[in-house]
């Protein structure tokens, strides 16, 4: 076709373009970063997600979770921050493998989740342990929040 | 599902509960049966993703989500999907007006 044409078409191809090309779509990190799934440790379960990043602690990242789970089954646990992110990683180190839950950001979408979650008891593990959150921000930098908390009774087992 | 998903101003607030056993390995394992639990959990409305998270073993039972979107145009009436799927491979979707 010739030149005009071609700058026409291509035009038109724009004003029509599907919603399903917009810059953001599902993904199933499950699938994408099996390893990470896997991983017993909080380290490891990044690295399988993230690869070799150095997340800078921020409090910017606030993850709650109540001081004492009565019930290891039904841990309730927030993660909320402002900074503008592409994803956000829930990971903890009283279960066999460390991921709980990664969510990919969509445009528009606030970064306030609650969720419940199932804990071993702490005590099988020798004390406290820690439920971490990365957020991977838009600005391509890593960032890390964390609590701690004890799990009275566990709630892996069933 | 149930599924709750207000209109507050200028952003929707979504709460979605999900009846799963969300079986672990290890109570699978004791039960002598397979593991089974959400693996995927996504919301639209309309064309427009507004929560996308790939989940583990250790949700709890019966697991909760709740999440929140900027509204940038979605209005009350309008219709919010939820779509899981499972290790099993089973997927679930169900719709919502929004309050």
């Amino acid at each position: 076709m010739n030149r005009r044409n071609f700058i026409g078409f291509g035009v038109l191809a724009m004003a029509t373009l599907p919603a399903t090309l917009s810059a953001f779509s599902s993904i199933d990190f499950r699938a994408t970063k099996p390893d990470a799934w896997k991983a017993k440790t909080v380290a490891d379960a990044i690295k399988g997600l993230y690869g070799d990043i150095k997340p800078e602690a921020s409090d910017k990242v606030k993850v709650k979770a109540p001081k004492v789970a009565a019930n290891g089954g039904a841990v309730p646990v927030s993660v909320k921050t402002d900074i503008p992110a592409k994803t956000v990683a829930v990971f903890q180190d009283m279960n066999p493998e460390s991921a709980v839950a990664v969510f990919n950001i969509p445009d528009g979408a606030i970064v306030d989740y609650g969720f419940k979650i199932k804990l071993k008891a702490t005590d099988e593990n020798g004390g406290n342990g820690t439920v971490t959150a990365i957020v991977e921000g838009k600005d391509g930098k890593f960032y890390k929040g964390t609590v701690s908390l004890n799990v009275a009774k566990g709630g892996c087992e069933g | 599902m149930k599924i709750k998903a207000k209109l507050k101003g200028d952003e929707v607030r979504v709460k979605v509960l999900v009846k799963h056993p969300m079986l672990t390995y290890d109570q699978a394992k004791k039960k002598g049966t397979d593991a089974n639990f959400i693996t995927h959990i996504s919301s639209r409305v309309g064309d427009r993703v507004v929560f996308d998270a790939s989940t583990s073993q250790f949700l709890s039972k019966n697991p909760l989500f709740k999440y929140r979107f900027k509204a940038n145009g979605v209005k009350k009436g309008d219709e919010i999907t939820v779509s899981w799927t499972d290790l099993s491979g089973k997927t679930v979707t169900e719709k919502k007006a929004i309050k």
